[in-house]
């Protein structure tokens, strides 16, 4: 059993510093605006606590973060206080790594509660977690763990996503999450199930460029495949990251840049879903805030090149 | 909310729930029976891909107790601190959502388990770790100020009930762990482990938004521990009276409450 080598991202968890507006950035108008569709808020970042004092104090080039729900989801003090001072200026959406939604478990509706206080207090554009669980029996494994693709596990998930939608009195936003795994009773694609739930639940997708990459490695099939899959105006959110290839598989772990081969994925889903709020998400390694903002712009860049700076063109080809 | 009477309901035995448990038993227990659910990858062997989820469980939580005692680490070096987060991790399995409270048991688990809990200086200095933590991002509150003190007239002063602020914890350590602590954050060499003749009042707080520890001399512990069980400051007065010196007790108990107040100890 290997004992070595990187471990995928979770993102939950960082007491750093224990020791111690609408922006009109966007040049890229929404796409197709819908009654419940949140706005295009243009190209962000992961709002990680070792910048907290860069951000303030610089002003730089990003047009929104995106927070770590749980990070947030702590009685007071230095965490709350920073993002108070940070959602003044900023737009935040919130994502979140221990919903469970896709656990056999009871609902955990202490957690709900504490999100929903979280919403309550940051008013984010929109909240998010992932298509996974992360433990039965009471246990959490910190994980987000894959599901077998069948009808069971979709009427279960979708009567889930209800639920906690009609809890938080919004629609969630879910992710696809990479996977090292694929079960052999699984009756249908990865893509046909968001499809398929998005269209019983009314939820929208936060589509991350890497783990479709990661998991179409993975598993051997091709990654337009799924951008080709997934319904055209449920996505919401781009998340793009970097990964460790192992060879015979590749690891999630959110610690480099993005590779190139994302990058011309992305491309390939700016074409297909036009003007989504694209965020670069780093999770380890957090290199300094300049390096991460060149990765926006590039992002911008790139999207730009797809859709035409003012936007208005949707799509070129 | 969410109960409904749906036959969609959860059912304990469903194959999906059936599957989760085989697959939560592979990964905790190490458990193979996941693997015939397994299909093999493109590239590689379904047991090579279970194993990511296992390594990853496990290097993902030890991480965790690694940032959140990284003195304790500091101080006893990378490998012990290795086993000791394994062992932990095996014996405690995180039973809340939250990561941020996975690690919350270490200080009890070293002083339960062997062979830590006979070198009781490393669950102190753990606990002095964890009280810095939870003090990190305790639950806001309004201090009380010096002006609002000076507003209460002085026929009441005697009746005067103080609340501790959210993030104030204090305990006794039995050995030098604190100045273990002082010696890793200053990156000096620390000094030997010693038992205490006597054990230290630690106060562990958070002013403007950092948090903080400081040791109580007896007098002060014991003030503080009656004021924060809720006796009145008059009371304290008379203890501090029949404590020592009468003279000077009233002046002693001021001196005491001043120092609260300009630290942010007290709840407004």
């Amino acid at each position: 059993m290997s004992e070595a080598g990187p471990k995928p991202r979770m993102r939950s968890r960082r007491i750093a510093g224990r020791n111690q507006a609408g922006r009109a950035g966007a040049t890229i108008a929404a796409l197709k605006p819908s009654s419940d569709r949140p706005d295009f808020l243009g190209f962000g970042l992961g709002l990680r606590p070792q910048h907290y004092s860069e951000i303030l104090e610089g002003d730089p080039p990003i047009d929104w973060f995106e927070i770590i729900s749980e990070n947030y989801m702590v009685p007071g003090g230095k965490p709350l206080h920073m993002l108070d001072r940070i959602r003044e200026r900023y737009p935040v959406v919130m994502h979140g790594v221990s919903m469970s939604i896709a656990s056999t478990a009871p609902v955990n509706y202490d957690y709900l509660r504490d999100l929903k206080r979280l919403a309550d207090r940051v008013a984010p554009r929109w909240i998010s977690d992932h298509l996974c669980w992360t433990g039965v029996h009471g246990k959490n494994l910190h994980d987000l763990l894959p599901i077998p693709y069948t009808q069971e596990a979709l009427d279960h998930v979708v009567e889930r996503v209800q639920t906690v939608q009609e809890f938080l009195g919004r629609p969630l936003t879910l992710e696809n999450v990479s996977t090292y795994v694929q079960f052999g009773t699984s009756e249908m694609a990865e893509w046909e199930f968001l499809a398929e739930l998005t269209a019983r639940t009314g939820c929208f997708l936060l589509f991350d460029v890497n783990n479709v990459y990661v998991s179409a490695f993975n598993h051997g099939y091709d990654p337009e495949t799924f951008i080709a899959g997934i319904p055209q105006d449920r996505v919401v959110q781009f998340h793009l990251a970097g990964h460790s290839h192992m060879e015979t598989h590749i690891i999630d772990t959110h610690d480099h840049p993005v590779c190139d081969d994302v990058w011309t994925l992305y491309e390939s889903a700016v074409r297909r879903f036009g003007a989504v709020s694209t965020m670069i998400e780093r999770d380890d390694n957090i290199p300094p805030l300049a390096e991460l903002v060149a990765e926006v712009n590039k992002a911008r860049k790139i999207a730009a090149g797809v859709l035409g700076a003012d936007g208005r063109n949707g799509r070129t080809q | 909310m969410g109960a409904r009477n749906s036959h969609r309901s959860p059912d304990p035995k469903s194959d999906f729930a059936a599957l989760q448990e085989r697959f939560q038993r592979g990964v905790l227990d190490h458990d193979d029976s996941v693997l015939a659910d397994i299909l093999a990858g493109p590239r590689e062997r379904r047991d090579v891909l279970l194993a990511v989820y296992r390594h990853a469980y496990r290097a993902r939580l030890v991480e965790i107790v690694q940032q959140d005692y990284e003195y304790l680490l500091a101080h006893i070096g990378e490998e012990a601190f290795a086993e000791l987060a394994h062992a932990y991790v095996e014996a405690r399995p995180s039973l809340q959502p939250n990561a941020r409270w996975f690690s919350h048991e270490l200080p009890e688990f070293l002083q339960e388990t062997r062979p830590w809990r006979d070198a009781p200086e490393l669950a102190e200095l753990a606990a002095l770790e964890r009280a810095l933590s939870d003090a990190f991002d305790a639950a806001d509150a309004p201090v009380m100020t010096i002006e609002r003190l000076a507003a209460i007239p002085p026929t009441e002063w005697g009746a005067v009930r103080f609340v501790p602020h959210p993030s104030a914890i204090r305990f006794d350590v039995t050995t030098n762990a604190a100045e273990i602590w002082v010696a890793h954050k200053e990156g000096r060499e620390p000094p030997a482990a010693r038992l205490l003749e006597v054990p230290a009042h630690l106060l562990v707080w958070r002013e403007d938004l950092v948090p903080k520890f400081r040791i109580l001399e007896d007098e002060e512990a014991m003030a503080w521990d009656e004021a924060v069980a809720g006796l009145p400051f008059g009371t304290i007065c008379e203890m501090l009276a029949f404590r020592a010196d009468p003279e000077s007790a009233p002046t002693r108990a001021a001196v005491l409450l001043q120092g609260w107040i300009v630290s942010g100890l007290l709840k407004a």
